[in-house]
């Protein structure tokens, strides 16, 4: 889906600075950003809080309701805007129009031409100790997602399927159908389990990130 | 220059006979050679009347003097480390964050409230940073530890770089370091973007700045 030519062009510039921090040329224009991940910037910049990460009434509502909490910030000027969050890898990400689906604490920064907003997950949130809801970026411009470590991306095709840790999922784009899978049998059962009970197993196409860390989740205890 | 980085959480420093080192206590990793590490009583240099500053600014860090002739390995904590190498100009650090330096650079206490007056002590209060913190001067290199790496932010006149305080790690050159703060009716409601306060560096000089917002 392109965006329209008389929304808001993407101009701002998104680069890496090293592995860990993001440097935002902006002009004029604004991102949004993970709530007080600023480290450092130059030229003349202003900082807002979005409550209910800047999708009105309903967004803040939803975001309440679902637990998918983001603390947003806007951020306008002129000038480099340096963005870290406690030493996480930083990747970036292009969207040509798709549909990115991260975890809000994943989220550091986004064009502000795309739009944020949020998605039932099924019964995978609650494995990763996330919650039954993700969040969802869509448009035409760049986000930057934070990981633990440097994470790989994984693509996804009908003929490959991925079983992902939940622990370890990041984000994915593209037409995928996760299902939630479990590996729990009586070894788990009597406490011999491996500590891989339960993945999630992706299918379709597209492109899943996983950062080469756990999260703690249920599913990493049995 | 006596440190090369072993990689980005140790550092390597040469110990010639007649040359000291400071270092953090604790903070060696290895050595080779005939290296005596001993633990100094006044947390570096100028005798008693600078420890007495220095404790009295709550900048003394215990210190221990290397002295030999050898190799070193230092690490701390698994933090990053980043090498600045002095020729003439002044580094402005908190004590804490010095791994070692060159015995050769003069150690001092700078009271920074005196830049910026009432902010000037909002400011040490704001950044965790104290009223005070530790210059180093001369020819020399020191080994600064950060939390997820450094990255460097030139400064020139007419172009200055805000830095959030908690992802502050050092400054050197003629800079004046100004607290910011972009408080409104926001911060007040509780609906604050988290980014009130801001270190405004002005000048010539380069400031050090860690991807982390953690304090060490």
């Amino acid at each position: 889906m392109p965006v329209a030519s008389d929304s808001v062009p993407c101009v701002a510039h998104f680069r890496l600075h090293g592995s860990k921090v993001l440097a935002v040329d902006l002009t004029g224009d604004t991102v949004k950003a993970k709530k007080g991940s600023m480290v450092a910037y130059d030229g003349e910049m202003t900082f807002k809080k979005k409550t209910g990460g800047g999708e009105g009434l309903r967004g803040m509502v939803t975001r309440r309701l679902t637990g998918e909490q983001m603390e947003v910030m806007e951020v306008k000027g002129h000038g480099t805007c340096y963005f870290a969050d406690r030493a996480s890898e930083v990747n970036l990400v292009t969207l040509h129009g798709e549909k990115l689906y991260v975890e809000a604490s994943n989220l550091l920064c986004t064009d502000g031409a795309l739009r944020t907003g949020t998605t039932f997950t099924g019964l995978r949130g609650a494995s990763q100790g996330n919650g039954l809801f993700t969040t969802t970026v869509e448009g035409s411009g760049q986000a930057a997602l934070v990981s633990a470590g440097e994470a790989v991306v994984l693509r996804v095709t009908p003929e490959y399927p991925l079983r992902v840790d939940p622990g370890a999922y990041v984000a994915h784009t593209g037409r995928l159908q996760q299902h939630f899978q479990s590996g729990v049998n009586f070894r788990t059962l009597i406490g011999e389990g491996s500590g891989e009970a339960f993945q999630i197993r992706f299918e379709g196409e597209g492109l899943v990130y996983v950062q080469p860390s756990e999260r703690n989740t249920v599913g990493g205890e049995v | 220059m006596p440190f090369t980085m072993v990689n980005t959480r140790i550092v390597e420093a040469a110990i010639t006979p007649g040359q000291t080192m400071f270092s953090q206590r604790g903070a060696m990793l290895a050595y080779r050679g005939e290296v005596a590490f001993t633990p100094s009583i006044t947390g570096g240099q100028g005798g008693v009347m600078s420890m007495i500053g220095r404790r009295v600014a709550n900048e003394a860090t215990p210190l221990m003097t290397v002295e030999g002739n050898g190799t070193v390995l230092f690490g701390h904590g698994g933090h990053y480390v980043r090498v600045v190498d002095l020729s003439g100009d002044t580094l402005y650090v908190e004590a804490d964050r010095l791994l070692a330096f060159d015995g050769t650079l003069r150690q001092g206490t700078m009271f920074m409230g005196s830049q910026g007056g009432v902010m000037g002590m909002v400011r040490g209060q704001v950044s965790g940073q104290g009223l005070f913190t530790t210059t180093l001067e001369g020819h020399g290199s020191v080994a600064v530890m950060a939390h997820g790496g450094v990255i460097e932010l030139p400064i020139t006149p007419g172009r200055d770089v805000h830095v959030d305080p908690q992802a502050y790690v050092a400054h050197r050159g003629k800079v004046r370091n100004k607290l910011t703060t972009a408080i409104g009716w926001r911060e007040l409601v509780g609906r604050g973007s988290g980014e009130g306060f801001q270190l405004a560096l002005s000048g010539t000089g380069t400031v050090y700045v860690q991807a982390s917002e953690e304090k060490l």
